[in-house]
């Protein structure tokens, strides 16, 4: 029986870049932890806590990515049986993967520290969830440009892009759908039809990215 | 079966400055072909698109008797290629990426993989970046010869390594051979290499397959002439004869299908034949890369 080398490929990833994941996941608490002080330091954990997640969809598709064409390792994986788009798939999976679990454990702890220990009112929730799908799409975007751009130059053009438009996109929001304004002090969490066509346009976009890098990555002529 | 490992025919590949045409090549179940030619020759280009790496615009490739590049995962398998620009993950050791190679190929031989790590003087405890090149090239040659393919494709190996550990490279790779069913295709552009260990020679030059043959045909037909030529003499044209530089009285004559009469057809012209000698392989390469060029430009 064959093994499935795009699983072995998958936990490759996920060997070499385990200590990174763990040290952007510790940031990211560390940053949440900061809410427990209160007054200020709410503000400044609340921003920390989204500069992890931002750093986070930088550098992992940087590392696991862009490194693997720079350092000139793509060779080595490719001699393995692996075409080069279930190569893509599995960088994909991988770096995919790998923010996530970063991505949901922050989810999780903010989460938990709004519910469970009332650091902030839960109306802050709708919002909070709309301003992690940025980060989301940022990492998609980089993710998407290192794969199909195969070149360091594209990945730090789409990082370029993405990093400063998530206040550009955080003003936009808040002026075009004003509704979103309302309920922040709200003590439960205010789903209002605005905040699921957000949510829903975040999803769309995402799947719309990856599925497009997976397209141009399976239509490839060349590779290496 | 199919009797070749690699069999290409008509292969086109055309980039914005470079252009790979009509590229034939066969090679036959264990056998080692060395294909030499210059820098940009298109040897690595070649070699990408039998591993399915880059695609062909046009012409077929079949390898293990495997179509390419549609069936490239199934070829892969008994595929272990090996090229001068891969590199290993630096911060790893090399046991890390032995035990990488391990959870993917059950044909891996461990015993065979601790053998070459007592020859080439490797450690697996070693991390990647703490190695010389030579080390390098030799831990990725570990990871391919463990694996035990069916099919060796080396795009030039040995290049910057130095004497001994080019030796020991080429050592291995004869010692590979001597297991049976084994084939190889060998790139590169040191002739002394390739003289070494190859049973095929096929030479690309400029995006083209100038010749391929066994090694000892071409060493056997190749000679060069040593002429004198006196005054009032004119050279005929002789058929096998492909290049003729004459300064003064003394001329040198090429022949690429060298026959026992020629020597006696030049006697025959009023010269005199002082020597006749055998060509080493890169003369051979040199001659036949310039008499290829020449036929191009006319």
């Amino acid at each position: 029986m064959k093994t499935n080398v795009m699983m072995q490929l998958i936990l490759k990833d996920w060997r070499l870049n385990s200590r990174m994941i763990f040290l952007l996941t510790l940031a990211g608490a560390s940053a949440l932890a900061l809410l427990m002080i209160g007054g200020k330091a709410i503000l400044i954990g609340t921003v920390f806590f989204f500069v992890a997640m931002i750093f986070c969809a930088c550098l992992l598709p940087m590392q696991n990515i862009v490194n693997e064409i720079k350092k000139q390792t793509i060779p080595f994986i490719m001699s393995l049986p692996v075409s080069s788009a279930q190569y893509g798939a599995a960088k994909l999976l991988s770096t995919a993967g790998m923010f996530l679990i970063s991505w949901l454990a922050l989810l999780g702890a903010g989460l938990y520290m709004i519910v469970g220990r009332h650091t902030l009112p839960q109306g802050v929730i709708p919002m909070g969830m709309i301003l992690m799908g940025f980060p989301f799409i940022g990492f998609c975007l980089v993710t998407g440009a290192a794969l199909a751009g195969e070149s360091e130059g594209w990945a730090t053009a789409a990082l370029a892009i993405t990093n400063s438009s998530y206040w550009l996109a955080w003003y936009l929001l808040l002026t075009y759908v004003p509704s979103l304004n309302k309920g922040w002090s709200s003590p439960v969490p205010v789903w209002t039809p605005a905040v699921f066509k957000v949510l829903g346009a975040e999803f769309a976009i995402v799947f719309l990215i990856l599925g497009l890098t997976m397209y141009i990555q399976s239509r490839k002529r060349s590779f290496i | 079966m199919n009797d070749y490992a690699i069999e290409l025919n008509g292969v086109h590949k055309s980039y914005r400055f470079f252009n790979l045409q009509n590229i034939a090549l066969r090679l036959q179940r264990g056998t080692i072909m060395g294909l030499i030619g210059p820098n940009g020759a298109g040897k690595s280009t070649t070699i990408r698109i039998l591993m399915g790496l880059v695609h062909q615009d046009r012409g077929e490739v079949c390898v293990l008797g495997h179509h390419m590049p549609e069936e490239q995962i199934a070829a892969k398998w008994d595929i272990g290629f090996a090229s001068d620009d891969m590199r290993l993950y630096d911060s790893m050791t090399l046991g890390w990426h032995i035990n990488f190679m391990k959870s993917i190929y059950q044909s891996w031989d461990d015993a065979y993989a601790q053998l070459l790590l007592k020859r080439f003087g490797l450690r697996a405890e070693q991390k990647i970046k703490g190695i010389s090149h030579g080390q390098r090239v030799k831990a990725a040659l570990l990871l391919v010869f463990a694996r035990r393919p069916k099919l060796l494709v080396l795009d030039e190996p040995t290049t910057g390594l130095d004497p001994v550990a080019r030796h020991e490279i080429l050592r291995e790779l004869t010692a590979v051979m001597a297991s049976e069913g084994r084939s190889v295709l060998f790139s590169s552009h040191n002739t002394q290499d390739v003289e070494q260990i190859s049973d095929q020679i096929t030479f690309i030059d400029r995006g083209r397959i100038i010749d391929s043959m066994d090694k000892e045909v071409y060493l056997d037909r190749w000679r060069r002439l040593r002429l004198e030529v006196p005054t009032g003499i004119e050279l005929p044209t002789l058929p096998g004869v492909i290049g003729l530089q004459q300064t003064g009285r003394l001329a040198v004559a090429i022949s690429n299908a060298f026959e026992s009469h020629l020597p006696n057809a030049y006697e025959n012209s009023g010269a005199r034949v002082h020597a006749v000698e055998n060509m080493t392989l890169e003369e051979i390469f040199v001659a036949n890369v310039e008499h290829s060029r020449e036929e191009v430009k006319a």
